[in-house]
């Protein structure tokens, strides 16, 4: 992708938002990633060296989500704070040694990183062998927090002791990840159907034994190597001569397939029977009637910034694999901006909910893929059809019986979806139990009779007629009831209220349309879109006079395919405006 | 000193639950981003979800070179989009602690935009007991920018704990009402229906947070502060309606106590006989100061009562007086420091406890009973009180722990707990 063409991704919907933004309001900071990642090693000890309020916060968020993440927390005041916190701190760790835990791990609060209180000093006071210390940066992101504690964490690490045949290691679930739990309880399901046995994971659920043994691993697998664990592989790698595997992410069956496929070959193992039955079966689910009727003609809009690793699997499994429109995605990096860009022409770098806001509403997905905001976001606006996927969340029940990665993730993931979209729009297409099947003959007007079409255009073939049914039968009770013909006005009160939410922002520009604009006169030259056209592409056409605006789609188009551009976008129509001296 | 603390929340996070529910008023969080982060995902499970929630997020080159500048634009920002009578900056440790002048800050966004409203709080590592004094020093703040109007004679500021009371003192200010006394509620859904309490002549405190909001309309507006007791549960309900009756001189407020005990007593002495049956102890640990009501209602249906106060300010002084004298050796307050709920719970063995989220998950685990004190607010008169006796021994779920029990003892091995 060209600097231009990312740089109109990251600055492109700004415009449209309010002057102010919330930008980071969802986005975790360093200091949940460092705490996320040393919640998870169930018989260390955390200490979150912070004042009470800091604690609290942590604490709560990650009891609200996880099953029993424990922390205990020095509870400094302001005083102490003024005094120095050392002598807080040794105290604190004088009462968890004494509870004898497999190690300790202190993590630095904001206020600690900004006193620079010496750490070390207690901790070397207190003579505990196996303490950690992590100091996560004020600025840094969720990933980075995970890795410094990751890498922090390799102190604990032994290189003794025999390697373990056929084991790897799986480095980047931590506590508060979304569905690290399945995800993890799905590879190593298929690991073990290949003959593969997990060593360690790091780090959530693990225990500090499986930290100091990791190395005994053949192979460091890194589950979300567009977030965290790569730079903790690379270090593992120099200093136990492990080597790691990145390449592929687990989501969707293709890349489930190769990243199992990769790590047979690894161990020369045959894997080649058990990913074709794998193959088989995901290929007998894929083509049942349910899941190709609901996907070809649905949208999906990923909104899974907090995790890019998602954002890049995910998108490309739904694109790929489902012949799914991914109509908008975000993301957190530059990297992963880039591979989603692949399968997604609209791909936000860190927007702020506004951004986010102004481009559901642009692209009315079938569905949304996000977090708790974006669900909040996505109720407010009308769209009902919703799947979590992301952090922050506001209290969620997870299990192992859920997975996103490998080939029963790949089934759930499409089960869930498919779900999701096929009941909500068919139950909010439908009638009601007992109301009338038809209101008499009751004439409509030309500019409503046009309106049904173009709303009929909007709609999945799969739904199409019912919807149409549904909306055309309450206008006409509408109609009678206000003793009138169906008037455009009268569609469009009835479109606003009965129809499948998510298409309600676009019916209002038909509306519009229809209002201000006249019949075609005969003989003129209609506009006929061939490719497809962003939306900001579209806008642009706004400028140009109206008989005229057919042919500016048509050359426009013939200049697309002549330069080989796959879709509209503004920067096509400005290179070809540019062709032609404006 | 502990090694855990069992409030619900930092004090930032309930100051921007407290004023998110105030229409009019807009709070700015000024803080870094794991501080934005955290507080604003929390404090979601208790406001309206309107997404409004401003932070100034500070970075590392704010916190070395001062982070006013963004403060400022962030507050215009605020001020151009939105339009808000007050705006209230949420101070957390960090500001504090890099010494980030808030009052230059305000002087000089009040020389470009005069008719604005910006006042400010500290919340953090300055309020040891974190969640109720979130409240308090919250509606100080707003306190400190509200327009003086004319008091009322004769009229009483009934004062609650937290923003969800707004929805709750109806069963307070009803009765007043009905006596005919002009009454003024805090908190309400409205700045402009707030701002009313500075009108009455006397503050009467129905929590035992609002110290410190009641000492500033005192200082600003004259109205005078009579702390009675706590109207949760049959006695302190009557007890303070007669207080009041008493303060006003209001004759018809003491009959309408009187018929309101009457109408109780039957119900209490029902729920006391269960009691009796079941003798019952409940450990209360630091909730958003219910812990002390809620023990307080205990107390008064016959069971023993630990708390472990999350207050310590004159109101809970007055209030933990009135309470061992009424109950004597019934009710134990326990002030010294703690590790765990845990050791708590070895200590004092009870039946049940009262905790928040923290304490919950690792009380239950046990297969102990324990609810959640964010659970049982709006706590006040006499119908709250009875109805949580009336279904107190069913809400223990008792069966739930006996099969659970029985399940490990059988299929888990007796190392379960």
């Amino acid at each position: 992708m060209s600097e231009e063409e990312k740089s109109r991704l990251r600055q492109g919907y700004k415009t449209k938002s309010p002057q102010l933004t919330m930008k980071e309001i969802h986005k975790p900071s360093s200091f949940e990633g460092a705490l996320w990642a040393a919640q998870g090693i169930t018989d260390a000890r955390v200490i979150y060296h912070a004042p009470p309020g800091c604690y609290l916060m942590q604490h709560m968020n990650s009891i609200c989500n996880e099953w029993h993440p424990e922390m205990y927390s020095t509870l400094i005041s302001y005083a102490e704070v003024m005094q120095g916190t050392g002598k807080k701190l040794e105290e604190v760790l004088e009462k968890v040694v004494a509870e004898k835990p497999q190690a300790i791990i202190i993590i630095t609060s904001p206020v600690i990183e900004i006193t620079g209180d010496d750490v070390q000093g207690a901790v070397a006071a207190a003579g505990f062998e196996k303490t950690v210390i992590i100091r996560p940066t004020l600025g840094g992101t969720l990933a980075d927090g995970k890795e410094k504690a990751f890498i922090a964490l390799t102190e604990l690490m032994k290189a003794d002791g025999e390697k373990r045949k056929k084991s790897v290691n799986l480095i980047g679930p931590t506590y508060n990840t979304f569905n690290w739990r399945a995800d993890v309880f799905e590879l190593k399901r298929m690991l073990s159907s290949i003959g593969i046995c997990v060593n360690a994971v790091l780090t959530a659920d693990c225990t500090v034994d499986e930290i100091v043994r990791a190395p005994r691993a053949e192979l460091n697998i890194c589950m979300y190597p567009y977030d965290c664990g790569i730079e903790c592989a690379k270090k593992m790698q120099e200093q136990f001569s492990i080597p790691h595997t990145a390449s592929h992410i687990p989501l969707g069956f293709r890349e489930s397939a190769a990243w199992l496929d990769d790590i047979a070959r690894f161990f020369q193992i045959d894997a080649k029977q058990y990913i074709a039955q794998e193959m088989k079966s995901a290929r007998d689910f894929i083509t049942t009637l349910l899941v190709t009727n609901t996907f070809f003609e649905s949208t999906a809009a990923l909104s899974t910034d907090n995790c890019d690793t998602y954002s890049v699997g995910i998108s490309s499994f739904l694109k790929r694999e489902l012949g799914m429109d991914v109509c908008m995605a975000s993301v957190a990096t530059d990297e992963a901006l880039d591979k989603v860009f692949q399968v997604c022409a609209t791909v936000l770098l860190n927007p702020s909910i506004d951004e986010k806001k102004a481009v559901l509403l642009e692209k009315s997905p079938t569905i949304i893929l996000g977090n708790y905001y974006d669900l909040k976001l996505a109720t407010d606006l009308g769209f009902k059809n919703f799947l979590y996927a992301d952090i922050p969340l506001i209290g969620y029940i997870f299990s192992e019986t859920t997975p996103f990665m490998g080939f029963m993730g790949a089934k759930h993931l499409v089960q869930a979806m498919g779900n999701e979209i096929y009941t909500k729009i068919f139950i909010e297409t439908k009638g009601e139990m007992e109301g009338a099947i038809s209101s008499g003959e009751v004439p409509w007007e030309l500019d409503a009779e046009r309106a049904l079409g173009r709303i009929a255009e909007m709609l999945p073939h799969f739904i199409r007629s019912i919807a149409l049914k549904k909306i055309h039968q309450v206008a006409d009770e509408t109609a009678v009831q206000k003793k009138s013909s169906v008037t455009l006005g009268i569609l469009q009160e009835v479109a606003t209220k009965y129809t499948p939410t998510r298409f309600k922002s676009k019916y209002a520009t038909i509306f519009t349309d229809i209002k201000d604009t006249p019949l075609v006169p005969d003989g003129a030259e209609q506009t006929e879109f061939q490719m497809e056209w962003d939306q900001s592409a579209k806008e642009m056409l706004e400028m140009v006079p109206d008989e005229f605006v057919a042919k500016a789609v048509r050359e426009t188009e013939a200049y697309a395919r002549e330069k080989n551009y796959g879709q509209i976008t503004t920067a096509v129509v400005d290179k070809y405006r540019k062709k032609l001296g404006f | 000193m502990s090694l855990k603390s069992y409030e619900h929340c930092c004090s930032s996070c309930i100051a921007l639950a407290n004023l998110g529910k105030i229409e009019g008023v807009i709070p700015i969080l000024h803080g870094p981003q794991a501080c934005t982060f955290g507080n604003q995902i929390g404090s979601m499970f208790c406001r309206p979800s309107r997404l409004l929630t401003i932070g100034t997020t500070l970075k590392k080159s704010e916190v070395i070179f001062g982070g006013e500048e963004k403060l400022k634009e962030q507050i215009i920002n605020v001020y151009n989009q939105y339009r808000p009578e007050v705006i209230v900056i949420i101070n957390t440790c960090v500001p504090q602690l890099i010494g980030e002048d808030l009052k230059g800050v305000i002087t000089e966004v009040k020389e470009k935009i005069p008719s604005l409203k910006v006042t400010y709080c500290e919340t953090g590592f300055n309020q040891p007991r974190s969640t109720p004094l979130g409240n308090d020093v919250s509606w100080r703040a707003i306190i400190d920018v509200l327009e003086p109007q004319e008091m009322v004679k004769g009229s009483v500021g009934i004062l609650g704990r937290a923003g969800q009371d707004a929805d709750s003192l109806g069963c307070i200010t009803s009765l007043l009402r009905e006596a005919g006394i002009t009454v003024y509620a805090f908190p309400a859904g409205h700045l402009n229906e707030m701002a009313k309490i500075i009108k009455a002549e006397y503050l009467c405190p129905i929590h035992i947070v609002p110290y410190l909001t009641s000492k500033r309309i005192n200082e600003r507006f004259g109205s005078k502060t009579v702390y009675i007791e706590l109207p949760a549960g049959v006695a302190g309900t009557t007890n303070f309606l007669r207080g009041v009756a008493d303060l006003v001189g209001n004759n018809e407020l003491k009959e309408i106590a009187d018929r309101e005990e009457k109408r109780s007593l039957p119900r209490l002495e029902k729920i006391r006989e269960q009691f009796r049956q079941k003798p019952t102890k409940v450990l209360l640990v630091s909730g958003p100061a219910n812990e002390t009501s809620m023990g307080k209602i205990l107390a008064e249906f016959g069971a023993e009562v630990i708390i472990v106060p999350s207050m310590r300010n004159a109101f809970a002084r007055q209030e933990q007086d009135i309470l061992q004298k009424r109950y004597g050796s019934c009710i134990i307050f326990h002030e010294n420091d703690f590790n765990k709920v845990s050791d708590l719970v070895g200590l004092y063995k009870p039946d049940v406890v009262f905790g928040d989220f923290q304490a919950r998950v690792e009380v239950i685990r046990d297969l102990i009973p324990c609810l959640i004190n964010e659970n049982y607010l709006n706590e006040y008169g006499y119908d709250y009180a009875l109805d949580f006796g009336e279904n107190f021994f069913e809400n223990l779920k008792q069966p739930f722990f006996t099969e659970w029990k029985e399940m490990m003892s059988r299929y888990a091995g007796e190392s379960y707990v």
